[in-house]
């Protein structure tokens, strides 16, 4: 079978064998929270720092990449492109675990700083996770 | 009041290029998504300039303040590493995660901004 190229992934070129929808997933999942979680590092520098949008955003990145985890170690991704990708997931937990975790602080919105109308810059940068729609999730 | 509208879309630029940044590391630095989208966020971030230059802001010093953090996205914009020559990324079979686009929805971002 082919080997194509579907993506780079913390500046590695990823290959996959052609039609290898399982490997496929982890890696465009992969592909998302990357840019998630820039959006988020950028979040941090910003007022959100000290809300509670942020930090509730940061602990479902962190769950959903805690499960993408576990997801991984049990699927029948080829063991060398598996360690490769959990040590990648290792990176954004670390990544994810630098920011902000404590929800109880007041919402900046509530707080009257923050005015830019009825959304929310962190919900909003969680959402571009929605935008890889292939391939459909893995049953496990 | 009037500061409010500056403060909020500098706000949104500086998430916007947060994520456009982590893009340049993916195979979208050889998008014509990424190339547009940079098209794009400079002229917002030119226009928000042009915009300040004319806006009647009685205090100097907030003025000169938001066109230092205006200047700064400019320069964040410049510092978007895009390849020479680019293709979609989709089309030359790389990205497969469906019909959408980080890119666009990362630009996206800034509609949040009323």
């Amino acid at each position: 079978m082919a080997r194509v190229r579907c993506g780079r992934i913390l500046g590695e070129d990823i290959y996959i064998e052609e039609g290898d929808t399982t490997t496929l997933y982890f890696i465009n999942q992969l592909r998302v929270y990357q840019v998630v979680l820039a959006a988020l590092k950028a979040l941090n520098q910003d007022i959100c720092h000290d809300g509670c949008s942020l930090p509730s955003t940061v602990n479902k990145v962190i769950k959903r990449l805690g499960k993408l985890k576990n997801d991984l170690e049990v699927s029948d991704v080829a063991v060398e492109k598996r360690e490769s990708l959990l040590s990648s997931i290792d990176n954004f937990l670390a990544d994810a675990n630098r920011l902000p975790q404590d929800t109880s602080k007041t919402c900046r919105k509530s707080a009257g700083e923050c005015r830019i109308g009825s959304g929310c810059f962190a919900t909003g940068a969680l959402n571009i996770s929605k935008e890889m729609t292939e391939p459909e999730a893995q049953k496990i | 009041m009037q500061t409010e509208i500056w403060d909020n879309q500098i706000r949104g630029l500086n998430i916007v290029l947060g994520a456009l940044q982590s893009a340049t590391g993916e195979i979208c630095k050889n998008c014509i998504g990424l190339e547009g989208a940079k098209i794009k966020v400079g002229k917002m971030v030119k226009k928000l300039g042009m915009d300040l230059d004319t806006a009647s802001i009685c205090c100097e010093k907030t003025k000169s303040n938001l066109h230092a953090r205006i200047d700064s996205l400019s320069e964040s914009v410049e510092s978007l590493e895009v390849a020479k020559e680019c293709e979609c990324q989709k089309t030359a079979g790389n990205c497969k995660i469906g019909a959408e686009c980080f890119i666009n929805a990362a630009v996206a971002l800034m509609k949040l901004v009323q």
